[in-house]
């Protein structure tokens, strides 16, 4: 696609979905080769404007922190199984940003995991959730039980008690002990 | 002087007093001063151009400060553990350009380079709050402005330092990124004023701090003042946690411990990258290709974007245990940091704002 031909069909895109002017101006200001590999990931994942910006904007502090084109980033192999794989459009489009979201906070995704694989491995029965904050934003780890009558409270109870030693390391996770340098 | 200006503007009602003679005595030529009559108009962001807090940068405003010159930090809340530091404002905006700068928020409606003509003014508030004072109190210079970025213009240091030489009970603080000591040098401090640098790893110092002395250049002005007899002080903050930060603040403090003793350092503050929404976005807009500015920062409690909380806590105590190998008893404190955080780093409950404060100005 020509140049001029690569604007028009940018403008359209943003025009029919009430993009706002200042993400179009960024848009229009990346290269060609840039510019062109966002429209076919946002046509092909049929996406609305603010899946596009939130794409947009990761994939631009992407580009930032490791120095790489937009293209090449959209080119990686993780990303082009979500754009070339089956799944409804809406489907891929979230799994895209989940990628995305990865590639931006390499380390908090690593972090979250290992934490939510800790947890899951307490096998703690039903009725007691336990949590860390979403983005790792504080240290707080949150314990929910929910019960129905007095024994099956206890229950719980003495469960979480007999954990009480894994929770805390897993606490003591969150707030940032027990990890090696690599690790975060 | 290291740094260029457009120009001056001197306030009518000071034009003949001593800072703008000084000032203008020391400029380099060419550089136009104008009268004012409120050099409050002059310090306005100028409309219709690109980057007025940068254009700020570069149009000296001398004038009167309206205000209290003595003000509590305006970083302190209850939400964290705070030192007690009082600023006194004798200045606002700076010449260096750091990415990361809360200025760029704090005075985008006003970046003009502001220096208060009226700042011995300032020693007659001290005075009052000395005569109420249970404690030792630290006061510093170097929160709106870098204390001693202009002083080879405004010479504005040889008076404070005078102040606080004889007042036993007050501790000066000089906050820079710079090497600007010269006047330093000349005067004897009787251990009432503290210089302290910011200290940034050279990958910081290289993407994201424009204009500042090099860190190995701070380092040697550290140890130039020390042997004029001044107290130092350092301040790693922000702390930016970019992958293999860890090993690149170890390497600065190897750098600065085989220049500086610990032993002779009387504190050390730690504080994370944290920047508003309303910062990040301008600090984006500004440098938007510095990745430093784009790392690991999520939406904080405070509302602030900081380093994800494992993260940041690993790093603080990366630095804290490097510190501790020294086996001094130089204070380490955090800044911009709840209790919780205070305990997990450095192993014991905060002090009290007053209590730390003594502390720090009492050097032990």
């Amino acid at each position: 696609m020509n140049p001029r031909a690569s604007e028009d069909a940018i403008r359209a895109w943003a025009a029919a979905r009430h993009l706002p002017e200042s993400h179009l101006a960024r848009w229009l200001a990346l290269d060609a080769g840039d510019r062109a590999a966002l429209l076919e990931t946002a046509a092909a994942l049929r996406m609305r404007a603010g899946r596009f910006i939130a794409a947009f904007d990761l994939i631009d502090e992407i580009s930032v922190r490791e120095a790489a084109p937009a293209q090449a980033i959209l080119a990686r192999a993780e990303l082009r199984r979500i754009l070339d794989g089956a799944g409804s459009a809406p489907g891929r489009a979230s799994a895209l940003l989940a990628a995305l979201r990865v590639m931006r906070y390499p380390r908090l995704a690593r972090t979250t995991d290992r934490i939510a694989r800790e947890i899951a491995a307490l096998g703690l029965p039903r009725g007691i959730r336990v949590s860390a904050p979403r983005e790792l934003e504080s240290d707080e780890m949150k314990i929910e039980l929910a019960a129905h009558g007095g024994e099956e409270l206890r229950e719980l109870i003495e469960a979480l008690a007999r954990r009480a030693g894994d929770l805390a390391r897993i606490a003591e996770l969150a707030g940032g002990s027990g990890w090696t340098d690599d690790e975060v | 002087m290291k740094f260029e200006l457009d120009a001056v503007y001197v306030e009518a009602a000071t034009r003949t007093g001593a800072l703008a003679r000084r000032v203008i005595a020391a400029l380099p030529p060419g550089v136009p001063v104008h009268e004012v009559a409120d050099g409050r108009a002059a310090a306005r962001a100028l409309p219709g151009v690109a980057d007025s807090f940068a254009a700020g940068k570069r149009r000296m405003v001398i004038m009167r400060r309206r205000a209290r010159f003595l003000m509590g930090c305006p970083a302190a809340a209850n939400e964290f553990a705070c030192c007690g530091y009082l600023v006194m404002e004798l200045a606002s905006n700076c010449p260096m350009d750091c990415g990361y700068c809360f200025l760029q928020e704090f005075v985008a409606d006003n970046p003009g380079f502001q220096v208060y003509a009226n700042y011995p003014d300032a020693f007659a508030e001290l005075d009052r709050i000395r005569a109420s004072a249970e404690r030792p109190i630290r006061i510093g210079t170097g929160e709106l402005a870098d204390s001693l970025a202009c002083d080879s213009l405004t010479g504005i240091s040889r008076d404070l330092i005078d102040y606080f030489a004889r007042r036993d009970d007050l501790t000066l603080e000089f906050k820079t990124k710079t090497d600007e000591i010269e006047n330093l040098l000349a005067i004897d401090p009787r251990g009432r004023t503290l210089v302290s640098w910011t200290l940034s790893p050279d990958r910081v110092y290289r993407s994201s701090e424009l204009g500042t002395a090099a860190p190995a250049a701070r380092i040697a002005a550290a140890r130039r003042v020390l042997a004029a007899g001044y107290r130092v002080g350092f301040h790693l903050d922000p702390i930016i946690a970019y992958e293999g930060a860890a090993g690149d603040y170890a390497a600065l403090l190897d750098e600065l411990f085989a220049s500086v003793p610990a032993a002779r350092i009387d504190f050390f503050s730690l504080g994370g990258l944290r920047m508003t929404p309303g910062l990040r976005a301008a600090a984006r807009r500004r440098f938007p290709r510095d990745p430093l500015l784009v790392g690991e920062e999520v939406l904080a409690p405070d509302g602030r974007y900081r380093a994800f909380a494992p993260l940041r806590m690993r790093l603080y105590a990366a630095l804290n245990e490097r510190i501790a190998r020294e086996r001094s008893a130089t204070k380490v404190y955090l800044c911009m940091e709840g209790a919780g955080m205070y305990r997990r780093v450095l192993g014991e409950a905060a002090p009290t704002p007053a209590a730390l404060g003594a502390r720090l100005a009492r050097g032990s």
